[in-house]
């Protein structure tokens, strides 16, 4: 175990100089990214005004100013490069330089990705949901902040974050046997985009499409964390929310695990 | 053709100070620091010739060829060829120069390689007529015909250089701008490329700038080099009088009949030279020692030799140009 | 002329590109396709507990969204190369070959890209706009189609002179994408009416970026029948306005990278 982390720790290094080569860079892109929070307010807002009523599908305006920021905070806490990093490897042929060190693909990557979170949380989440909390209590009047429910969010991320992370891994595999995934990599973005939850609450589709919804593997991505932070879940939904992660986690790494032996022998037919 | 009048470049470089506060207090205020990458530096070029112009990374080389292409615009000085002020009325200036950066292609990445061509042939307003005569010139010189109609990015680095080359000369410049043309090559691919660019110089009288670390390149290709160190102009000449100015050296290569007399040779102090003037090196049997021929005579070397030690075998050299480069600069000459 | 058949050269070289790489093209375009979708799930789950938004009906709001993607899309056709000049063109010191050419840099950049995948974006505004025209039964005049379509042009000619603006920003401090991007991002404010904002966002994305002008404005004059001059002509002059600053930019952003270098 020791020697695991003295293996990865380097990674995380190089990933936490890389952020910080890049941040200025970083930091603009995030607060781009969120000005579409602020034109969503906007429209909760308005919708709140022409509606008269104070909630809307059981959620009301404080509530869906809480999801509008958590959940694209949390789609910035579980967002990866390795699709993109991983074909242009792939592309670029410098994958082989992953290969020849004695170390697992998957959790060099993750443990070069780690560095990079630990600028997302300390630029962007603490300071986020610092402001949702400030917002929360002046609308509502009291805090509404829960330990409780916060360290299950803290799980719950951790499980999305490394769901994300393998279903990204498996479509930078696909650079294997594709010439060009940028189309995929977009496609994908915005399925995962609809489907997880991070534009509309899950909530508020039909009973049967929402069903179905949930149990995809894509609502564990924003959905089932930003729901539970906003302590939308209880006993046993809460308990099904996160086995249902962790099953959708196990499958996707296992997926992984067969694309990349597949790709291997690929690669090995090639010559590289 | 070309006149390089008192050039000199300077750039404004931003000093950062390390650390979290001295990234905030340069937010605020920076402090600047004036770099001259070239510094008063004059030549002539006339038409038709071949200028090799060398020096070592970052002596200036980059900036001035992008002076003389009209990218950058110079500090102080004058620029002027085929008597057309580069950075002044760019677009027309490039219409008459041809450049290739051997470092980075020129060409369309996902194009045929004709379709570039053609894509060329508009961006320059070349004739049809006179377009085909060219294509047809640059094919027999360079080979193109096996690749022509490939995507850029499938081809080799030889082949892409090629193409490159080719691309430059579409438009039939009257000088031509080579950074580095041969880097990455091949030594066969190598010779193909200087083949090529003697027969443009000669067919068409182009007048050609090349930048090179490989000094084959200048031996090959150049009569004048401009050697350029620190921005300015260390060398300005026919490359036989450089060797003969930095030069004076020779070599003698002999080995010994008994290894063991090698004992009885002390040549610093049996000439009584500096150390620097003479320096003897010993792999196995054979045995170099480089001498500064103006003040030890090769005959005097010879007979010191004959008279003290039983001589197998014994040749005399000239220094090749890599050693005069490499003595100017100090160091080692990168890439060579 | 010139311009023209250069132009043709490349775009008869995209569209061969294009069918090379059919299955890139047809993801592309479908994921934007895509996007616009899931946004109009979302409009179609508001209105399906409200009936009116800050008095706009369904399909008002859907014809707003709609033309707002028509400038979006025509600009991302024609100028996505604008982007790489932001991201690393300049920064890798590739930005030399343009200047080795005797056409205008920024024209030659132009040039070489014609983003197909933008068609996701543009035709699903056409759609939208047609098909909202149609449920609302607007009833369009020769003037007003006319005032439409160059509202249209100008609005992407909004979008241009802004990523104009924004890749020179390159020239000086070698990697502006990150800038643009946030620039860029500001036009997501311009698909809904702008009377949902409050009036400092409104009154920013009016006068100082002004992307009201490549939707909102131009809909209330074809759906409230507002001022043309103002909602119209509002579009043309903040496009001219904005591209000649643009342009200024742009050459002072060149005249620095000549004295600068990479």
């Amino acid at each position: 175990m020791r020697k695991f982390f003295r293996i990865y720790q380097s990674f995380t290094k190089a990933g936490v100089e890389n952020a910080m080569a890049y941040r200025t860079s970083f930091l603009c892109f995030a607060l781009g990214e969120s000005l579409y929070c602020f034109v969503m307010y906007f429209i909760w807002k308005a919708i709140f005004l022409s509606s008269g009523d104070s909630s809307f599908l059981g959620f009301s305006m404080t509530d869906m100013t809480v999801y509008v920021f958590l959940s694209n905070l949390v789609g910035f806490l579980i967002s990866t490069d390795s699709t993109d990093n991983l074909a242009e490897e792939i592309h670029d042929g410098s994958i082989i330089m992953r290969m020849i060190k004695p170390v697992n693909i998957d959790y060099s990557i993750l443990a070069f990705e780690l560095g990079n979170k630990v600028m997302v949380i300390t630029c962007i989440f603490l300071p986020v949901m610092v402001g949702v909390e400030i917002y929360r209590y002046v609308t509502l009047g009291y805090v509404a902040f829960q330990l409780g429910n916060f360290l299950l969010f803290v799980v719950s991320v951790i499980f999305s974050y490394l769901l994300s992370f393998y279903l990204n891994l498996i479509f930078g595999y696909l650079a294997f046997f594709l010439l060009n995934i940028w189309g995929f990599s977009i496609l994908k973005s915005s399925i995962i985009n609809f489907f997880s939850g991070a534009l509309i609450p899950l909530a508020f589709f039909p009973g049967a499409v929402r069903l179905v919804f949930e149990q995809l593997p894509f609502a564990s991505l924003v959905y089932v964390p930003t729901m539970i932070y906003m302590g939308k879940y209880t006993g046993e939904e809460l308990a099904f929310a996160l086995g249902k992660q962790i099953f959708w986690l196990l499958a996707f790494v296992g997926i992984s695990r067969f694309i990349w032996s597949l790709a291997q022998k690929r690669l090995a037919v090639q010559g590289g | 053709m070309i006149y390089v009048d008192n050039v000199t470049k300077e750039f404004k470089k931003v000093v950062k100070e390390s650390g979290l506060k001295g990234s905030i207090s340069s937010l605020f205020c920076r402090t600047y620091q004036t770099v001259r990458a070239v510094d008063d530096i004059s030549f002539h070029v006339p038409k038709g010739e071949i200028l090799g112009f060398i020096g070592a990374n970052g002596a200036g080389k980059s900036t001035t060829i992008k002076m003389l292409t009209g990218i950058l615009t110079p500090t102080s000085g004058k620029v002027k060829i085929n008597g057309q002020v580069p950075y002044k009325n760019r677009k027309k200036y490039v219409q008459e120069i041809g450049v290739v950066f051997g470092q980075r292609t020129q060409l369309w990445w996902d194009l045929p390689l004709t379709e570039t061509f053609s894509v060329l042939q508009q961006i320059y307003q070349v004739e049809e007529q006179e377009f085909q005569k060219r294509m047809a010139f640059l094919n027999q010189v360079l080979e193109l015909e096996e690749f022509i109609k490939s995507p850029v990015r499938t081809l080799s680095l030889g082949q892409r250089m090629r193409a490159d080359l080719a691309a430059s000369m579409i438009h039939n410049p009257k000088v031509l701008f080579l950074d580095e043309p041969t880097i990455g090559l091949d030594v066969a691919v190598k010779n193909n490329i200087r083949k090529a660019i003697t027969e443009i110089n000669q067919q068409e009288q182009t007048t050609i700038i090349l930048t090179t670390h490989d000094l084959n390149d200048i031996e090959s290709l150049c009569k004048r080099i401009v050697m350029i160190d620190k921005g300015k102009i260390m060398y300005d000449g026919s490359l036989t009088e450089m060797k003969s100015k930095f030069g004076k050296y020779r070599e003698v290569n002999f080995s010994l009949e008994q290894e063991a007399e090698f004992e009885k040779l002390s040549f610093a102090a049996d000439f009584q030279v500096e150390k620097e003037d003479i320096k003897v090196n010993r792999s196995k049997e054979k045995i170099t020692v480089t001498f500064h021929a103006g003040k030890i005579s090769v005959q005097s070397m010879l007979s010191y030799l004959l008279k003290r030690v039983q001589i197998k075998d014994i040749s005399v050299n000239d220094v090749n140009i890599e050693e005069i480069v490499c003595r100017m600069y100090g160091k080692e000459v990168t890439g060579a | 002329m010139r311009f023209f058949r250069l132009y043709k050269t490349f775009v008869i070289q995209h569209i061969k590109k294009l069918m090379e790489y059919r299955v890139d093209f047809l993801t592309g375009a479908m994921s934007f396709f895509i996007n616009q979708v899931t946004n109009i799930v979302f409009i179609g789950i508001i209105f399906s507990q409200i009936p009116k938004l800050q008095g706009y009906l369904f399909y008002e709001i859907i014809f707003i969204y709609g033309f707002s993607l028509i400038p979006k899309g025509l600009d991302h056709l024609f100028t996505d190369n604008l982007w790489k000049v932001a991201w690393f063109v300049v920064r890798k010191g590739d930005f030399d070959r343009y200047l080795t050419r005797p056409i205008s840099p920024l024209m030659h950049v132009i040039m070489e890209t014609i983003q197909f995948d933008a068609l996701g974006e543009f035709i699903m505004g056409v759609i939208l706009v047609v098909t909202a025209s149609v449920k609302l039964s607007l009833s369009y005049t020769p003037v007003s189609l006319c005032l439409m379509m160059i509202a249209m042009v100008f609005g992407a000619l909004i979008f241009t002179a802004i990523k104009i603006i924004g890749a020179a920003i390159a020239f000086w401090i070698k990697q502006s994408g990150s800038i643009l991007q946030i620039f860029y991002c500001m036009s997501d404010f311009a698909r809904y009416p702008a009377t949902i904002y409050s009036s400092g966002v409104r009154n920013i994305i009016t006068y100082v970026i002004p992307f009201a002008f490549t939707a909102y404005y131009p809909c209330s004059y074809i759906l409230r029948g507002n001022g043309p001059l103002f909602c119209i002509g509002g579009v043309v002059a903040a496009a001219v306005v904005l591209l000649a600053v643009s342009l200024v930019v742009w050459s002072q952003g060149l005249s620095a990278y000549e004295s600068a270098g990479s």
